[in-house]
């Protein structure tokens, strides 16, 4: 089996890999960072949404050998020194969630949303960038809402600021 | 009030682990030793299997066993049942075939499974049930409802003639024809109630987990309800006593009824856990869940409605053909019979209703209740027949809906239920305001200059929730009873425990129940730990399903409330020598000041304005 490294979450990692190995399995499994999950395997539901060299990356749709070298940033990355992330706290404040399968994958797509669209971002463009993120409970509302507070914090904003609707 | 009592707003407390990755959900748990399950399922609706060649199979890389049918019969593994009897109007009972969880002689739907390969990895559990050889014989296919009964139509069970599996009925058949003899208008509608597939975020998976040095189970499961998992599989599957086997449901990324059921994979990861000798993991793949996990709605219904000649409704009857696939689920029968037909006079007053309903096999996946579970199809049927009426009589909708509102309470409708109280012209009323409906022509005229097509349509609703009580859902063939189970521990410390029935898969118990207990002892919800979903912890329960969390399992920690009050009072009534309270009424909903350290072992509802109430009496000396 071939040899993978990649720095995940800020720490060097490396293993011997089955080639078809897919990348959220080595994170799952090899890793145990379980809070990636996998809701439909086939790339639709973004539950699996990882930070691959910055950009947001479904992990049931990449091998392992293909994030080779690369830098990985996972839901368990996200809080540093203890502190949530805006995004993570925009979530909790704006009830963003209610079973959370999805909510590390919303969360992982919010931030790369931000840091490709800036701060002040539109219910409309929070909309249609969600194309690709899945939720059965919320029926999305409170998700938008949160990452716009999210986004709005992330600039240095409050986050309990009311959604722009 | 407790500041993080009822009402309150406040941040969950499950969030934190969702938000950061660290949530517990059944894929998310491994077992030392695991290993890992993958099904070769039919890919016809409907098959003869002459026969299953495995050994290729079993010779692969890292496979453990290649399991089938016939060592599932062999093993006298039990079948999985319906819990809820309908009897047909004839009086006989419903006729529940055999569903095995790995299908034996013939498949009966697209995806049931026919074998099962346990591999040391995932990977080779799928590259071995790859080599599994079926010998298919094609059998002809029923997959429409309204054809399953039809002369010369696939036989599917040998148990249901005509694939009937009951001809059910609800309602005063004489009665209804003479309404209806008596109308002045009558509305006819005949409608499809499309099948959908729940699709829960997370797919189901389950771990098994067989202990041979207790001879004893352990299942993580994703369910809505760990007991009633574990009294079927022990019950009426037959895989161990009730007391050797344990049903965890850590977190569960929502159900939405699909996980209320007990379903072929999990049975097969128990049996295969024993048989191996090694935990065994499933997750389902979105296309597995597709073609497993049971359904939801699939009627057929033609339905009538007769008017007097004020607009006045007289009569409502209906026959509905309901799908419940290839095999009966766990409550699949009660959901077009109690939880459909119950429902269908709406908000109105409706002299007289009947309603029939065949329930049919066809070879699909099985269909159980799924959000609402038979009370939006009620729903459906009844608004577009009022719809349908107000068009024909040349009335306004809104004003045909009012004229035939229950407008005085309790009111016994003619099936079954009594509704005690509802002010149906007040919701009717916001919502026209709230829709601009008097400017609606306007803005359809407006509309029609700029070559659009406007429409406005609206719906009013009733429904059933908790599913309970027990003497009640029992007379109606329920095979266990609702209630649910709630016990309260205080620690010494003064923190508090909640062991509860009910199971949360995203409905936030763990912050409800807590706010429950904050109101009740005045002490914040960061005090209170609410337990659910394992049947070593939990003494009992019946789940979560049918709205039933807040109107049972709260109810029931209520009562649990009750008794830690009594208790508390009894011990400062020692401690501080002083004669306990005993003049105090109160309900959980009623309004009380946080209470002091001091007050609160012997009233801590009191109100304020009640002179019975000052803590001079109270505390007066025995």
């Amino acid at each position: 089996m071939p040899a993978v490294s990649m720095t995940v979450n800020g720490k060097a990692v490396t293993a011997d890999v089955d080639t078809r190995t897919l990348l959220v399995q080595f994170l799952r499994e090899h890793l145990r960072l379980t809070g990636t999950h996998v809701g439909c395997d086939t790339s639709q539901c973004g539950a699996c949404v990882v930070h691959v060299d910055g950009k947001a990356v479904k992990s049931c749709t990449l091998f392992a050998l293909q994030a080779d070298g690369a830098q990985v940033l996972t839901i368990e990355g996200l809080a540093t020194d203890g502190k949530l992330h805006p995004m993570q706290e925009a979530f909790r404040e704006n009830h963003g969630l209610q079973c959370g399968f999805c909510t590390p994958g919303m969360i992982m797509a919010a931030v790369d949303i931000v840091n490709r669209k800036g701060h002040a971002l539109e219910e409309r463009t929070i909309r249609e960038e969600l194309e690709g993120n899945l939720c059965r409970c919320t029926g999305y509302h409170n998700i938008v809402k949160s990452i716009a507070a999210g986004a709005r914090a992330m600039g240095g904003g409050a986050a309990s600021q009311q959604a722009a609707e | 009030m407790s500041a993080t009592g009822i009402g309150a707003s406040v941040r969950r407390k499950e969030d934190q682990r969702f938000i950061t990755g660290k949530g517990h959900y059944t894929d998310d748990i491994n077992r030392p030793g695991q290993a890992h399950a993958y099904f070769v399922r039919s890919p016809h609706a409907h098959a003869k299997i002459k026969n299953i060649d495995a050994g290729a199979a079993a010779g692969m890389p890292g496979v453990l066993a290649v399991l089938t049918g016939a060592e599932l019969a062999a093993d006298k593994i039990g079948n999985l049942i319906c819990g809820w009897m309908i009897h047909s109007k004839d009086g006989s009972p419903m006729k529940m075939a055999p569903h095995p969880a790995i299908a034996s002689g013939k498949a009966c739907h697209v995806g049931d499974p026919v074998a099962v390969a346990i591999a040391e990895t995932l990977a080779q559990a799928k590259d071995a049930a790859e080599k599994v050889k079926v010998d298919y014989e094609v059998l002809p296919a029923v997959a429409d409802p309204a054809k399953a009964q039809a002369a010369g139509a696939p036989q599917i069970h040998e148990v249901a003639p005509n694939n009937t599996i009951y001809q059910w009925h609800l309602g005063d058949p004489k009665a209804i024809e003479a309404a209806f003899g008596s109308a002045k208008h009558v509305s006819r509608l005949d409608i499809v109630n499309n099948r959908l597939v729940p699709n829960a975020i997370e797919p189901r998976a389950a771990i098994a987990d067989y202990d041979s040095g207790t001879d004893s189970l352990t299942l993580w499961n994703t369910t809505q309800n760990p007991h009633v998992a574990r009294l079927v599989i022990a019950a009426f599957v037959g895989m161990a006593p009730e007391h050797k086997l344990r049903v965890i449901a850590p977190d569960v990324g929502g159900g939405f009824g699909s996980k209320i059921f007990i379903y072929p994979e999990e049975v097969v990861a128990l049996w295969a856990s024993r048989r191996v000798g090694r935990p065994v993991k499933w997750v389902a793949e979105r296309s597995e869940s597709f073609l497993s996990d049971a359904h939801g709605r699939d009627h057929v219904t033609h339905a009538e409605m007769a008017f007097d000649g004020e607009g006045k409704i007289v009569g409502l009857r209906a026959k509905t053909i309901a799908n419940l696939g290839a095999y009966m689920s766990t409550f699949s029968s009660s959901v077009p019979t109690y939880l459909y037909a119950t429902l269908l006079s709406g908000q109105y007053e409706i002299p007289q209703i009947y309603c029939e309903v065949d329930a049919v096999y066809t070879n699909t996946v099985p269909v159980d209740a799924y959000r609402g579970a038979g009370r939006p199809e009620a729903t459906f049927v009844v608004e577009r027949l009022v719809e349908i009426g107000a068009r024909e009589l040349g009335i306004d909708p809104a004003e045909l809906r009012k004229r035939n509102f229950v407008k005085s309470f309790p009111h016994q409708t003619p099936v079954i239920m009594t509704y005690d109280a509802g002010d149906y012209d007040a919701s009717l009323k916001k919502a026209l305001e709230l829709s601009d409906y008097k400017g609606f022509g306007k803005r359809k005229r407006d509309a029609a200059r700029n070559g659009k097509l406007r429409g406005i349509g609206f719906s009013t609703y009733i429904e059933a929730c908790g599913i309970a009580p027990s003497q009640a859902v029992g007379s109606l063939g329920a095979g266990v009873g609702l209630w649910e189970s709630a016990e309260v521990r205080v620690n010494p410390t003064g923190s508090v425990e909640v062991l509860t029935g009910s199971h949360s898969h995203g409905q936030g118990h763990e912050t409800t129940f807590a706010q429950l207990v904050s109101e009740r002892l005045g002490i914040p919800i960061e005090n209170v730990s609410v337990v659910h979903g394992d049947t070593d912890k939990v003494q009992f329960g019946m789940g979560t399903y049918g709205s039933r969390s807040g109107a049972v399992g709260m109810s029931a920690i209520v009562k649990a409330l009750d008794k830690v009050e009594a208790k508390a009072k009894k011990v400062a009534s020692h401690m501080l020598e002083a004669a306990e309270a005993t003049s105090y009424s109160r309900t959980a909903s009623s309004p009380s000041p946080a209470p002091t350290s001091r007050r609160r072992g012997a009233t801590s509802r009191s109100t304020p304005t009640s002179p019975t109430s000052s803590p001079a009496r109270n505390w007066s000396p025995a």
